[in-house]
């Protein structure tokens, strides 16, 4: 709870910093603002498909509940952060490059979009298989599949055409944005980071209690089964009997 | 060199009965023909329109043609409960599964043999040897990706509904590089070769992805 609380507060500086801190963009004018928190949403985005592959190795090589459960909460954040980045994309690409389909479907976009397609079958292989051990090997494949799939699609596009802007942070000879902006992306980043984790802590939880709920189940039933004068006996009893 | 006869095995038995049977191929025959002339009428296309819009035309009717024969690969095995059959069988599922894809591979690679030629009588698509080459190189990569899908999807509720869902955006980068090379190829580019190159290395890394999963997906 208090980290959650920290995390929003975290949330409300970085946004705090967004809008009244960093300077306006020259070229771009206001629209350039939504840039710190596409950039964050996608870094949390890529983190979060990383420690879906990551927990999905785990869960093929030793198995457990754990390494799976991570990687459903990591998946369901990580989808979340996905159409965020994407969403935000769009509306900051529409003023800025008019929407032309050429230019629109670079790398980024298209993996970016292909990572959510992912992260959405994994998801859906949770739903549709059945439950327990099968339904955990069958997204965990999927999971690292999808893993190794991104950066090819991003690889292949680029190949053949990109528009989005270099590497602003990492260019040689220093960044080349203005200070006051580079605060507000760090700021912004690790606000969104924390509160990235925080939700995916929070689902770990959710998907904890649920396990922990329906093991009771299996073992409630289990019990009632066996028990003397329980369906199961009676069940006998009125076949035999 | 027993995975390999395994392999030729299961792809051999997968052939046989689809030449005895003679389901799924005139099924999708039909179908290639039926998207080709609903492209030539929802697309109006003409003379000049026609080479221009066949790579994308060529493209998505492979895809959704390999999407109905992946899936029919295990649909078929799971009605006749045969495939547990097989992985009880010292074979090892890694070879089960690299002859299932390979029979699928043969599979599609027919229906290219239907869909060119008809793309080229409908559509007035001009062909090359490179078009052939590079949809088959596609083919390969496609084809393990599909199988291992639908071997995936063929487990749960909705596969009709998980194997496009799972397959589709695995084969965007097929799509992506292979698309290029055909409307290189048909727009009469000078002939590059770098892009039966990077698909190849594609299939190569995918086929081999797709034999290490295959060990989880199919472990019963």
């Amino acid at each position: 709870m208090p980290l959650a609380a920290l995390a929003v507060a975290g949330l409300l500086i970085a946004g705090a910093m967004i809008f009244l801190y960093a300077p306006e963009d020259d070229l771009q004018g206001q629209v350039q603002r939504i840039f710190y928190i596409h950039v964050s949403s996608a870094v949390a985005a890529f983190i979060c498909f990383g420690i879906v592959a990551g927990a999905s190795l785990l869960h093929l090589w030793r198995g457990g509940l754990r390494a799976d459960r991570l990687g459903r909460a990591a998946a369901l954040v990580g989808l979340v952060f996905t159409v965020n980045t994407i969403v935000l994309g769009i509306i900051w690409a529409k003023p800025i490059w008019n929407w032309d389909p050429s230019q629109t479907w670079d790398a980024r976009f298209t993996s970016t979009v292909v990572l959510g397609m992912v992260y959405a079958g994994y998801l859906m292989v949770r739903k549709f298989a059945p439950p327990g051990p099968q339904a955990m090997r069958l997204a965990s494949v999927v999971g690292i599949i999808g893993f190794i799939d991104v950066p090819v699609v991003y690889f292949s596009v680029r190949w053949w055409r990109t528009l989005h802007p270099g590497t602003v942070l990492g260019a040689a000879g220093g960044p080349a944005l203005p200070p006051a902006m580079l605060y507000t992306v760090f700021i912004t980043l690790i606000a969104v980071l924390f509160f990235a984790a925080v939700l995916v802590a929070i689902r770990y939880r959710i998907e904890w209690e649920r396990d922990e709920k329906a093991a009771r189940a299996a073992a409630a039933s289990l019990e009632l089964a066996q028990s003397p004068g329980g369906p199961g006996e009676r069940t006998s009893s009125l076949d035999w009997g | 060199m027993r995975f390999i006869s395994v392999a030729l095995a299961v792809a051999g038995k997968d052939l046989r009965s689809e030449w005895r049977g003679r389901e799924l191929l005139p099924a999708l025959a039909q179908f290639i023909i039926l998207a080709v002339v609903i492209a030539n009428f929802a697309f109006d296309l003409d003379l000049t329109t026609g080479p221009r819009l066949s790579p994308g035309i060529l493209w998505l009717v492979l895809v959704f043609a390999g999407l109905v024969a992946f899936g029919r690969t295990f649909a078929a095995e799971r009605e006749q409960a045969s495939l547990e059959a097989m992985l009880l069988t010292p074979a090892g599922p890694t070879a089960v599964f690299a002859g299932k894809a390979l029979a699928a591979a043969a599979l599609l690679a027919v229906c290219e043999l239907v869909l060119l030629p008809a793309m080229a009588v409908f559509l007035g698509s001009p062909l090359s040897p490179l078009v052939f080459a590079t949809v088959l190189l596609a083919t390969v990569g496609m084809a393990a990706l599909g199988c291992l899908f639908a071997a995936l999807a063929a487990q749960t509720r909705a596969r009709e509904l998980l194997l496009p869902v799972l397959a589709m955006p695995l084969w965007i980068p097929f799509v992506v590089v292979g698309g290029r090379a055909v409307q290189a190829s048909m727009t009469g580019a000078p002939l590059n070769l770098q892009p039966l190159a990077v698909l190849l290395d594609f299939d190569v890394l995918f086929v081999v992805v797709a034999s290490l999963a295959a060990r989880f997906v199919l472990d019963e």
